[in-house]
């Protein structure tokens, strides 16, 4: 399976998806004017590897804000991990977050709340 | 003719405390710079990181309400109206922020949005969690340009319920103003 990879823009986060490794981050801010389009081959690219994936998944989520539309889109890639994890696949979610930013780590706590998939919040400092 | 002189429709704007106006068709790429002026600007106030983020969360949220709704006319086959026309402003209210927007709406959707904000208006802290998490969880109809979760976002950041106002301009369209305090 190829990987996906997507640069950084203003409003749009770094993708790297490593099929071979089976690490997955993204990386930057989401909060791009059609969410669900920018989304969808995130969506179908996980679709189509995560029940074939023979490695551990991890994926790193450093996402510093989300405007709603993303948000949902996340909730669905949660969604996904945690049907791999459900089929018996080895998953860990972890979700960097802002140290100084309060509200960030509430949001991260809120993801977690909606899946059981292993999920891990992580404190970044000086970004 | 009338003279060249801004003065005092300049000074208009710093009586009310406005950092940023903008009024006229919006795009994606005027939301990204305005919100990043926005930031800058809050970064040299040293406003703390989680109200700062909270003033650029609900900019994004009102201009892009704005883009989705006239999004969603376009698709209706709606032309009655530039719904895209609108405008925002950012200004300081003491020791927080506000940030209005106000936009056209077509009259078959104004009696759905004034519900939808005066129910949010009702309820706590507790209550409008409890309504993003549902409404995230709810499936997206097919087309469907939002996610529905921008006014209730809007609601949990703002440090008292939504003002707004609906004033009918036309047989058409009501001017639906928006107003939050960060």
């Amino acid at each position: 399976m190829e990987n996906l990879n997507l640069a950084r823009s203003k409003s749009t986060p770094e993708v790297a998806f490593d099929a071979a490794a089976g690490i997955m981050a993204m990386t930057g801010e989401s909060y791009p004017e059609n969410s669900f389009e920018y989304y969808r081959p995130l969506l179908v690219w996980l679709q189509q590897y995560l029940p074939t994936a023979s490695v551990p998944l991890t994926f790193n989520f450093n996402l510093s804000y989300l405007n709603t539309g993303s948000t949902k889109s996340v909730m669905d890639i949660l969604d996904l991990l945690e049907d791999a994890y459900e089929g018996g696949k080895v998953v860990q979610v972890n979700w960097y977050y802002d140290a100084e930013n309060d509200r960030a780590l509430s949001n991260a706590e809120e993801f977690r709340e909606e899946v059981r998939v292993p999920f891990r919040i992580l404190p970044l400092s000086g970004r | 003719m009338t003279p060249i002189d801004l003065y005092d429709f300049r000074d208009g704007f710093k009586q009310d405390g406005t950092l940023i106006c903008f009024a006229g068709p919006f795009s994606h790429s005027i939301i990204e710079e305005l919100g990043n002026a926005v930031r800058r600007y809050l970064e040299t106030e040293q406003v703390a990181k989680a109200s700062l983020m909270d003033v650029f969360s609900v900019f994004i949220e009102q201009t892009q309400n704005v883009r989705n709704y006239a999004a969603r006319k376009a698709a209706e086959g709606d032309a009655a109206a530039d719904y895209n026309d609108a405008i925002v402003v950012i200004g300081k209210a003491g020791d927080r922020y506000v940030i209005r927007s106000g936009n056209l709406v077509a009259q078959a959707d104004v009696g759905t949005l004034a519900a939808h904000l005066d129910k949010l208006r009702a309820l706590d802290a507790a209550a409008l969690r409890q309504l993003y998490k549902e409404q995230m969880r709810r499936p997206l109809a097919p087309g469907q340009h939002s996610a529905g979760l921008g006014l209730i976002d809007m609601s949990r950041k703002a440090a008292q319920p939504l003002d707004y106002n609906l004033r009918p301009v036309s047989d058409h369209c009501s001017f639906f103003s928006l107003r939050a305090l960060v």
